[in-house]
């Protein structure tokens, strides 16, 4: 019986991802996209998927697309926020209540656009397509799993080690190297470099670089972004990433934290549909940790460049002071008890 | 009827999504990794020299002692007490992109930082906090046009809405 529910979903699922295809297909049959010295649809250049479309969507947003209209409303909500983050303050005030102080600096520092997502011609409300609530199909042991990693950041402070990967410049933060990529607060900006037999994709968040090789097989071993392959369907560049290293198994895309084992497979679909942007489409497959596949489409828009350096380890000051400060209270925790 | 409901709930519903990234969303560390929520503190000095690195930029300030509000920051009495500040912004890149860089901000500009002192209050080599609000003398924001989410409130503004 379970074995014919899995196929049923599955018929389904082949169902709509060619339902999917079909309207992708038709909707952009007009653009071709230009062609690489091999052939190729071009992907090259420097994209952005910066947006204030949320991953999930919002409880009290009712609908996977709203109103151009109820989108200006949105948005006009952001940028008064972003003028009142930019007003002048007293100099006199005083120094900060103790009070929501989560994020640690000015709002110039932050650049995660003003715009959201725009798909097929529809504003969306959240980045997930797939299930049509627009919500991650957790497990409970994956929301067990990510509550014992949001624990361990608050208390793990023994060495760099017990510290997330993203702190120690390992990947970036979020899940911005992906796959799936997903935008974060900033350096939300990403290269594509293509030559015959590979795709490079260079993303600004620490520099993480994924080679695609294509038309090859996976290798066994696992690694930070996962082992990408990948096929070009038509216009469409497919790629399939299996084997992450399992440190990098729980992530964020801005609010929204979510946990991957490290048999998870990711389908990403790169379709150039314009000439500034890319359709981005991707599917997470990972039975050990949530109860259905969920995808999600992210609108890849043509940025200026250059890519920006983010020598990371460098600079990582904060790994040292997160580290230090640990210790004086220890510290300081040791001397109240005698 | 219906339209104004809906209008309501989306005036209602923006602003809820804004709080929300706002109070959750944090960058390359947790805020409360590295910073002490219960040590504020305001600093007036002037900028000595600008780190422009990532994963955060660092503003080095020498403060005046006299108006600077240092709350519960204990001063190390068997090292002499270091009057450098280094405040930590985010990443530069952000601010390339807007066209500014580190010789934006000339040593000697005065500013105010108010901000949350480092867990790590020994000072060495310099005392180090968050640059949650950094403005010149005057209040101006030391840098604006950003496509950001906004620093938290905490109510000094009085333009800022109520909660």
């Amino acid at each position: 019986m379970t074995r014919d529910i899995q196929g049923y979903r599955l018929s389904i699922e082949a169902i709509a991802i060619a339902v999917l295809l079909l309207n992708l297909s038709s909707a952009h049959a007009e653009y071709q996209a230009p062609k690489t010295l091999f052939g190729h649809p071009n992907l090259q250049g420097i994209w952005s998927n910066s947006t204030i479309t949320p991953l999930e969507r919002p409880y009290y947003a009712t609908s996977a697309t709203i109103s151009k209209h109820q989108a200006e409303s949105w948005q006009q909500r952001g940028n008064a926020y972003i003028a009142i983050s930019e007003a002048p303050i007293d100099p006199n005030a005083p120094a900060p209540t103790t009070a929501d102080p989560e994020i640690g600096y000015e709002s110039f520092w932050v650049d995660r656009g003003t715009d959201l997502a725009i798909v097929d011609g529809k504003i969306r409300t959240s980045l997930i397509s797939y299930p049509s609530d627009g919500k991650i199909p957790y497990k409970t042991t994956t929301e067990t799993k990510l509550s014992i990693f949001l624990s361990k950041i608050q208390s793990g402070f023994d060495h760099p080690e017990q510290r997330p990967p993203g702190e120690r410049c390992l990947v970036g933060y979020g899940s911005s190297g992906g796959p799936p990529m997903l935008p974060v607060l900033y350096n939300n900006h990403i290269q594509i470099v293509q030559n015959k037999d590979h795709v490079l994709i260079h993303v600004e968040m620490n520099h993480d670089a994924r080679i695609i090789r294509l038309n090859a097989e996976h290798s066994p071993l696992p690694t930070w972004l996962g082992d990408s392959i990948g096929e070009w369907q038509g216009q469409t560049l497919v790629v399939t990433t299996k084997h992450f290293n399992a440190g990098q198994d729980c992530r964020a895309s801005l609010s929204h934290w979510f946990c991957m084992s490290e048999n998870a497979t990711i389908t990403e679909r790169f379709t150039r549909i314009a000439k500034n942007e890319i359709l981005y489409q991707f599917e997470v497959d990972d039975e050990e940790s949530f109860t259905d596949v969920w995808r999600g489409e992210i609108p890849l828009r043509a940025a200026a460049g250059p890519i920006y350096e983010y020598a990371c380890h460098e600079g990582n000051y904060g790994m040292e002071n997160i580290l230090s400060g640990a210790r004086q209270q220890e510290g300081e925790n040791n001397h109240a008890h005698y | 009827m219906r339209t104004i409901n809906l209008a309501l709930r989306w005036f209602f519903a923006s602003t809820v999504v804004l709080l929300h990234i706002h109070s959750k969303a944090h960058a390359h560390h947790a805020f409360a990794a590295e910073f002490d929520a219960n040590s504020p503190v305001k600093l007036v000095g002037q900028v000595i020299k600008v780190e422009w690195i990532n994963p955060h930029a660092w503003i080095h300030i020498e403060i005046n002692d006299n108006k600077s509000d240092i709350g519960k920051s204990r001063k190390n009495n068997e090292l002499e007490a270091s009057q450098v500040w280094m405040i930590e912004g985010g990443t530069p890149n952000t601010l390339i992109r807007a066209g500014i860089n580190k010789n934006t901000i000339q040593p000697g500009t005065e500013v105010i930082v108010r901000g949350f002192q480092a867990k790590d209050k020994r000072c060495r080599p310099a005392c180090k906090a968050n640059g949650r609000d950094i403005t010149l003398m005057n209040g101006e924001k030391l840098f604006m046009g950003s496509s950001g989410t906004g620093a938290p409130r905490d109510g000094s503004d009085p333009r800022e809405p109520k909660r």
